[in-house]
């Protein structure tokens, strides 16, 4: 009687497992590195269209910094995953999470533009934090896992605590803002 | 014998010069200071390296007059500034560039592109 109890829980265990696995799979796209190298450059230039947003609407010098050290730094990284790209003869490929990306961020732009003030830099700012924090759990859930390249792969781990600072950063302005 | 009493006054004289001489240098003395000689105290250079958004180490303890070098070794542009009232700042430091700083006192520092980034430096 015991042993089949415990049978009965290792069949439990083993099917919860494979339920898991597969609502994994149906939620992760599977992604070629060239596809991840895409969604990786569109993820970084989305933020530096955001930036330039505020650079042209914003009031506040504080905003327009933080805008321009996004410019810069997503810029950089860009560059980095372009070199990358180019040493490993990898060609960027759209695709659905892309896309997907480019979607959200059209958006997001026409609510941007429709605000002006205080308004502006509390619906950049807000944004900002929202942005970092999707793009942090993509990076971590989603590219890394899907990458195969190693030095992709250790690129997306090192961009990663920027981002994190960037979200730092945005936190504070945020918190500023609001008083 | 006259000579002879000529010379014994002037070495005299040259030791008691001599002696005036000793009494009256400083303490900073670079023969000694505090019982210790001098080359241990020459200052000593330490290297501070920012990566990976965080300056490494956080905490730095030092002596007086030690040299502090900054070297960037992110892909990001950083700087090195006094977090209390900016009362100085390195240069924006791009990937692979290093800034020098003489210790004088304990000071907290930041990154001012990237506010986030927080250090110390402990002057014993």
């Amino acid at each position: 009687m015991k042993k089949s109890i415990q049978f009965l829980c290792c069949c439990t265990a083993l099917m919860a497992l494979l339920l898991v696995q597969q609502t994994t799979a149906q939620t992760n796209p599977k992604l070629s590195d060239a596809e991840v190298a895409s969604v990786a450059v569109v993820a970084n230039q989305i933020d530096i269209r955001y930036a330039n947003i505020a650079k042209e609407r914003s009031a506040s010098n504080e905003v327009k910094e933080f805008a321009q050290t996004m410019i810069n730094d997503h810029t950089a990284v860009i560059e980095q995953a372009a070199a990358l790209a180019k040493k490993l003869g990898v060609t960027p490929k759209d695709n659905a999470v892309s896309q997907s990306l480019l979607k959200g961020a059209d958006k997001t732009e026409k609510d941007l533009r429709s605000k002006s003030g205080a308004s502006f830099d509390k619906a950049y700012v807000d944004n900002e934090v929202n942005y970092h924090k999707a793009v942090i759990s993509a990076i971590e859930s989603l590219l890394i896992p899907e990458t195969d390249n190693a030095e992709l792969k250790s690129l997306l781990q090192n961009v990663l605590p920027a981002f994190k600072a960037h979200q730092g950063h945005a936190e504070m302005l945020q918190k500023k803002l609001s008083k | 014998m006259k000579d002879q009493w000529v010379k014994w006054k002037l070495v005299f004289g040259l030791l008691i010069w001599i002696g005036f001489l000793n009494g009256c240098s400083s303490p900073s003395d670079p023969l000694q200071e505090d019982g210790k000689a001098i080359n241990d105290q020459k200052p000593a250079t330490h290297t501070v390296e920012i990566k990976q958004m965080k300056f490494i180490p956080g905490t730095l303890t030092v002596n007086k007059e030690d040299t502090v070098i900054f070297i960037n070794r992110d892909i990001l542009t950083h700087d090195v500034t006094e977090e209390l009232s900016r009362s100085w700042s390195s240069s924006p430091l791009k990937a692979n560039e290093t800034w020098v700083l003489t210790a004088t006192e304990s000071v907290n520092y930041f990154c001012s592109i990237h506010p986030v980034m927080k250090g110390n430096i402990v002057v014993k």
